[in-house]
C-alpha cells in the first residue's frame, strides 16, 4: 500500500530522510520508531503528499506522489503531533469542515458516527477551546478518520489520553487493522508499538532495523530461557553439559541459558538440572521489551 | 469553488467569534462615517473653495481607509491563528489545493472589508439627509463613486497581500498587526496628496490612483501567493 524507494529530502546542508526504502502492505500496523529529530515527521510529510522528496519516490497504492498529490491526500488521514484544531469552533464545526474539504457524501451523519464513536457527541456543540486535553486528542483523530481514509499515518495517537481512552484508540486500531486499513504509526510509546504493530521500522535518518518486533528481539538477543531456583545451586552452571546451550548468566537467583531451539531443548535442560540435584521452581521465556531492543540498537547505530 | 465557501464559512465563523477581530471591523467603520458626516457638515459651511475641497476629500478618504485597514484584523488572525493553533499542517494534509487555501484566506477578508465600507458609504449618505441637510451634492459624482466601487477592491487586495507576506514571517499576532500597518500607506498617501489640493478629487487623479493600485494588488498578491504554497507553510513558516 505504501511504497518508497530512495526517498531522501534535505533541508540545506541537512538530510533529514536518506534514501528510505519501505513497503506497507494494506492491512498492516507499521509502527516508525525513532528519536526526536530522526526525520520521522518528514517522511510521514512526503509520504502524505504535503512536502516534496529531494531525490526518490513513493506509491500510495497506484498513486505516485508528485504526480497525484491530491489523489493521495484524499486517500490518506494524518494525524500530526499537535492535535491543531479550530478552539474558536465547536468539535462538530471543527468534524464538517474536514468532511466537507474531503467532500464525504452526507457529512453531518458522517460526523455524528465518529463523535459518537470517541464519546464527543454530548460535547458536540462546545468550543475546542473548553475541551480537555485528552478530549482534543480524539477529536483529532476523529477528524484524520472522518473521510475513511486507506492509509492513517498517526503520530502520537495515545499522547494526553488516559487509559481508558488509549485502550480505546489500540481497539480502534485494530479494527482499522482488520479493515483491511494501513496504518503508519509513529510513536514514542515503546510498548503501544510492541503491542500493536505487526512490523516496525527503528528510523534516524536511515533505516537502523526492520523487522517484526518478535524477530528483531531474536535477532538481537536469541532466545533465552529463564530457570528459577529454590536455592541457588552453586557450581550449577559448570556442572551444566549439554551441547545445544549457547551460553549462561545469573541474574539474581535466576539461570538465564541461552538457546536456538527451546521448545525441544527446554524439556533436556530441566531434566537435567533436576537429575544434578536442583530445585527448579519455574521456567520462563525471557522477555526483551522493545524499549530495551529500541536503546541498544540506537546505542549501536551511534557507535 | 467548493472548498473556498467551505474555507470562507469556516474563517467568518471564527472572526464572528473572536470580539478583537469582530471590535475591529466595526467600531473603525462607525467613527469613520461620523468623522466624514463632521467633515461634510463643516465643508458646506466653508465659503473658501479649496478649504472646502479639502475637507470634502477628507471625507472621501475615511472610506478609503476602511477597505485597508478591515481586513489586516481578519487576515492577521487568519494566518497567525493557525500557527498559534498549529491548525495550518491538518488543513494541507487535505485534497484542499495552496490556490483555494489563499483565496479562502484572502477572500475572508476581502469580501466583509468591501461590503463594511460600501454599507458605511450606504449609512453616510443616509445620515447626511437629516445632518447636512441632504446629500451633499459632491459626493454623488463620477470621481466619489468611482472611488468608493473602483479603488475599494484594489485597496483591499493590497492590504490583503501585504498582511499576508507580513503574517507569514510573524510568528504572533502582535508583531503581525505592527508590520501589518504598512498596508494602510496606499490610502494614507494619496490622503496627504488630496488633502493638500486646494481642488476637488477628479476622475484623472482616481484614475492615476487606480493604475498605481493594480500594479501594487498584482506585485503583493504575487508574492503572498507565492509564500502561500504546502512546502513554504511546512517548511519556511515560523
Amino acid at each position: 500500500m505504501i511504497r518508497s524507494e530512495g526517498l531522501t529530502r534535505r533541508f540545506g546542508a541537512v538530510t533529514a530522510v536518506d534514501g528510505l526504502d519501505l513497503v506497507v502492505e494494506r492491512g498492516e500496523v507499521f509502527g516508525f520508531l525513532g528519536p526526536n529529530g530522526a526525520g520521522k515527521t518528514t517522511t510521514v510529510r512526503m509520504l502524505a503528499a504535503l512536502i516534496a522528496p529531494t531525490a526518490g519516490g513513493a506509491h500510495i497504492g497506484e498513486l505516485q506522489l508528485g504526480r497525484d498529490n491530491r489523489a493521495i491526500r484524499r486517500r490518506v488521514g494524518v494525524l500530526t503531533e499537535a492535535p491543531g484544531l479550530y478552539r474558536r469552533l465547536s468539535a462538530r464545526d471543527n468534524l464538517l469542515l474536514f468532511a466537507r474539504l474531503h467532500a464525504v457524501s452526507d457529512p453531518s451523519s458522517r460526523v455524528e458516527r465518529y463523535l459518537r464513536l470517541f464519546d464527543l457527541w454530548d460535547r458536540r456543540d462546545d468550543l475546542v477551546g473548553t475541551l480537555s486535553k485528552g478530549m482534543r486528542q480524539k477529536l483529532a483523530l476523529a477528524r484524520a478518520l472522518v473521510h475513511d481514509p486507506d492509509v492513517l499515518f498517526l503520530d502520537e495517537p495515545t499522547a494526553g489520553l488516559d487509559p481508558e481512552a488509549s485502550r480505546r484508540v489500540r481497539e480502534l486500531v485494530e479494527s482499522l487493522r482488520s479493515k483491511e486499513r494501513t496504518i503508519f504509526l509513529c510513536t514514542h510509546n515503546l510498548d503501544e508499538a510492541d503491542r500493536l504493530c505487526d512490523r516496525v521500522e527503528l528510523f534516524k535518518a536511515r533505516i537502523v532495523a526492520l523487522g517484526k518486533p518478535a524477530e528483531l528481539k531474536e535477532r538481537m538477543y536469541g532466545r533465552r530461557t529463564v530457570i528459577h531456583f529454590g536455592d541457588r545451586p552453586q557450581g550449577l552452571e559448570r556442572a551444566l553439559d549439554l551441547p545445544f546451550i549457547l551460553d549462561t548468566e545469573w541474574a539474581d537467583d535466576a539461570l538465564v541459558v541461552g538457546l536456538s531451539d527451546p521448545e525441544r531443548e527446554n524439556p533436556i535442560l530441566v531434566r537435567r538440572l533436576v537429575e544434578l540435584g536442583a530445585e527448579v521452581r519455574y521456567v520462563n521465556e525471557l522477555r526483551v521489551s522493545l524499549e530495551d531492543l529500541y536503546l541498544d540498537l540506537m546505542e549501536e547505530h551511534d557507535a | 469553488m467548493h472548498n473556498i465557501l467551505v474555507l470562507l464559512r469556516k474563517e467568518w465563523r471564527e472572526s464572528l467569534r473572536n470580539k478583537m477581530v469582530l471590535f475591529g471591523a466595526l467600531f473603525l467603520p462607525a467613527f469613520m462615517v461620523g468623522a466624514a458626516l463632521f467633515m461634510i457638515v463643516q465643508g458646506q459651511g466653508v465659503d473658501i473653495p479649496g478649504a472646502q475641497a479639502a475637507l470634502f476629500n477628507t471625507a472621501l478618504m475615511y472610506f478609503l481607509v476602511l477597505p485597508a485597514v478591515i481586513p489586516l484584523a481578519i487576515a492577521v488572525y487568519s494566518i497567525v491563528g493557525e500557527k498559534e493553533q498549529q491548525s495550518l499542517e491538518p488543513l494541507l494534509a487535505t485534497p484542499v489545493t495552496d490556490l483555494e487555501l489563499f483565496l479562502g484566506k484572502a477572500l475572508a477578508s476581502v469580501i466583509p472589508a468591501l461590503v463594511i465600507t460600501w454599507a458605511s458609504f450606504g449609512l453616510f449618505l443616509g445620515l447626511s439627509i437629516p445632518f447636512a441637510g441632504g446629500v451633499p451634492p459632491h459626493v454623488l459624482t463620477i470621481p466619489w463613486l468611482a472611488a468608493i466601487f473602483g479603488l475599494t477592491p484594489l485597496l483591499s487586495l493590497t492590504s490583503v497581500g501585504i498582511t499576508m507576506i507580513v503574517s507569514s514571517r510573524a510568528s504572533d499576532a502582535r508583531a503581525a498587526y505592527q508590520f501589518s500597518s504598512f498596508a494602510i500607506l496606499p490610502p494614507i498617501v494619496p490622503l496627504i496628496i488630496y488633502s493638500t489640493r486646494k481642488a476637488l478629487v477628479s476622475v484623472a487623479l482616481v484614475g492615476v490612483e487606480g493604475g498605481v493600485l493594480i500594479v501594487a494588488a498584482v506585485a503583493v498578491l504575487a508574492i503572498a501567493v507565492r509564500l502561500f504554497r504546502r512546502e513554504q507553510i511546512l517548511t519556511r513558516w515560523k
